[in-house]
């Protein structure tokens, strides 16, 4: 077990900067998931922290040691990999023992850990098998008990469920936070799929062209997205470009603003460092726009009215398309009783906007 | 009348399929080739086993093998030492090539594999001169397994390499993420991984030095000659004589029974789903 710390990692390869000045710092026993698209960085991130990628710059702490020297064998981490990479020569039991030969245990030790692991991974019975005898799901957990035999100081994850079928992702994906609140330790995971990363992480690192968006808990990241592309990239969200008319400063510091967007007024409370006459883009998601009817009195960041283009059944929601003022509106709506306010003459409806996040417009990073 | 009718579609036996023609026709095609590809071996062993008296024994075999033994033995080993010095280097180079930024990569391969175009006789020319005049090793054993090293190794290397670049980089990995050395990594997984390509490497060699006429005319020395530069030699002093036949089938049945011990030994490991396993 380890604290991880990362101080201004950076990897370029030529003039390509592939990992930008990445920071963190990871408690002992922290599941951290860094989130984001191919490309990103996130991968060459968690192969510096392996060993497998030397940083051109920054440094690499396990505990207080740097280990940016230390080979990859050395650094007694973990590392689960997309294609499982058992050794396709060796028995299951052979894999889950390899680790521990690399180092001077006895044969009986091997074997009765090599037994414990198994069991595990509730596959007692497998150790004779080959892993291609194995179906995918099997072969991830042979690997995972492979992994965790030698007890590493810190696990990585390098997007170990995305081969697998979803419903098989989606138990495997708690097997591996049980495992890794089971042992307390520190793990970094990586993947693209941001509900692997929202129900698994304590804390989630968004990447995005070799650098750190944002990082911080499922909540934060959902809710106060700190920049257009975290907004963008993590659930759906409609982008409202628009510009600061009023700033209210609050007594604890947090300001309220009024912006002009869509041809409406949306109030946005909780800001800081907005200032009036700002360009700025507010992020609202389908879920968080209402439909209501005419007379109902509603508390909203912003009420208006919109022409519905488009319905869409998905079973549990059901998905609108509502253009206001010209601009086309993402609206998801949960259960159909909400759909009988809708004027089925004029197709004319009123949202109410709720939850509204606010993003500085800066440069190129918002359409 | 209401019981079913069986419609009659069955042809009359004795009329000729169709299917069963082209069937005939194809396994005579196949054996017909058979048969020549064939031809030398079997007129070889026959002519070995034939007498002067007109009857058939095998007394040219007890001949061949208690005069030609030792030339066999000499084949044999200069074919293992030429297939170690063939994997030390053609296994690290392998890596060098497929795993590390080699400048000109596709050169430096087209100018490894030139001793595979070179006819042969140019090729024992121009090693017989320069290891009788510059490296003075002409006419040794030395010389000889320098020679085939320098005529084959591409044979190892090749094979070694498309099984490199066919296998992942992240078995090698998760065994270093395991606490396995650099070297431990190469030796326990690999070298076992790369096993076909090396096997393969191992047979080519084995079949070309084993048999390799032209390059040893010209660099082997008086004594000490392999095999196949003594049947050469019968050939000027005997003419076909069943003794010469008989050393010619022994070296031909084993260069046969090598191939046949490599599909039967890594055909089951490694061939399994391939139209050889």
């Amino acid at each position: 077990m380890a604290r991880v710390r990362l101080v201004d990692v950076t990897k370029h390869y030529g003039d390509t900067v592939a990992v930008d000045r990445v920071s963190a710092d990871i408690e002992e026993g922290e599941f951290v998931t860094l989130l984001g698209p191919s490309g990103c960085g996130k991968t060459t991130t968690l192969r510096m922290v392996a060993g497998l990628v030397d940083p051109s710059d920054g440094q690499i702490l396990f505990d207080d040691q740097v280990v940016n020297r230390v080979p990859t064998h050395r650094r007694q981490v973990g590392l689960a990999f997309q294609s499982h990479a058992l050794f396709p020569h060796m028995s299951v039991a052979k894999n889950i023992a390899f680790g521990l030969t690399n180092t001077r245990v006895a044969k009986s030790v091997v074997n009765a850990r090599v037994q414990e692991m198994l069991e595990l991974i509730e596959m007692p019975d497998f150790a004779d098998r080959m892993p291609g005898q194995l179906s995918g799901g099997q072969q991830q957990r042979v690997a995972l008990a492979r992994m965790l035999a030698t007890d590493p100081r810190v696990l990585l994850f390098d997007e170990p469920l995305s081969a697998l079928d979803r419903n098989l992702r989606d138990t495997l994906k708690y097997s591996i936070l049980e495992l890794q609140r089971r042992t307390g330790k520190t793990a970094i995971y990586v993947t693209h799929d941001q509900s692997e990363a929202f129900a698994i992480s304590d804390r989630i690192f968004v990447m995005n062209q070799g650098r750190v968006e944002q990082a911080g808990t499922q909540l934060d990241i959902y809710l106060r997205p700190e920049t257009a592309f975290v907004a963008k990239f993590v659930g759906d969200n409609n982008a409202l470009p628009g510009v600061v008319t009023t700033v209210t400063a609050g007594d604890d510091g947090q300001q309220t603003v009024v912006v002009d967007s869509i041809g409406t007024q949306l109030r946005i409370e909780g800001t800081s460092g907005i200032g009036v006459g700002d360009h700025v883009v507010v992020f609202v998601r389908p879920e968080n726009i209402e439909v209501v009817a005419n007379d109902e009195a509603v508390m909203a960041a912003g009420i208006v009215e919109g022409l519905v283009d488009q319905i869409v059944f998905e079973g549990p929601t059901v998905r609108l398309t509502v253009v206001v003022n010209g601009h086309p509106l993402s609206v998801n709506i949960s259960g159909v009783d909400r759909l009988t306010l809708l004027d089925t003459q004029s197709r004319t409806v009123r949202l109410a906007l709720n939850q509204p996040a606010i993003v500085k417009q800066n440069g190129n990073s918002v359409e | 009348m209401s019981a079913i009718t069986p419609t009659r579609r069955l042809e009359p036996r004795n009329r000729l399929n169709p299917g069963a023609l082209l069937s005939a026709l194809q396994h005579v095609y196949i054996w017909v080739w058979l048969v020549i590809f064939i031809l030398p071996f079997l007129t070889t062993v026959v002519r070995s086993l034939e007498t002067p008296q007109g009857g058939y024994s095998i007394e040219a075999y007890r001949f061949a093998w208690n005069a030609f033994s030792p030339n066999l033995w000499i084949s044999v080993k200069l074919t293992v030492a030429t297939i170690l010095i063939n994997l030390v280097i053609a296994v690290p180079a392998a890596f060098a090539i497929i795993r590390h930024p080699v400048p000109g990569k596709r050169f430096v391969l087209s100018a490894l594999n030139v001793s595979l175009y070179t006819p042969g006789a140019v090729m024992g020319l121009s090693l017989a001169i320069t290891y009788a005049y510059l490296l003075k090793i002409q006419g040794t054993t030395g010389g000889l397994i320098a020679a085939y090293t320098v005529g084959t190794f591409p044979l190892m290397l090749v094979p070694v390499i498309v099984a490199l670049r066919d296998l992942p980089e992240v078995y090698g990995e998760a065994a270093r993420t395991l606490g396995a050395s650099r070297l431990r990594t190469l030796l326990r997984i690999e070298l076992p991984l790369l096993g076909p390509g090396i096997s393969a490497g191992i047979l080519l060699t084995f079949v070309i030095v084993f048999n390799e006429f032209l390059v040893t005319l010209f660099i082997a020395g008086k004594s000490d000659q392999p095999a196949a530069l003594v049947i050469y030699g019968l050939l000027g002093r005997a003419g076909f004589a069943p003794s010469t036949a008989a050393l010619a089938a022994i070296m031909q049945f084993t260069s046969f029974m090598v191939v046949l011990l490599f599909f039967k030994v890594f055909g089951s490991r490694y061939l399994k789903g391939t139209y050889l396993g």
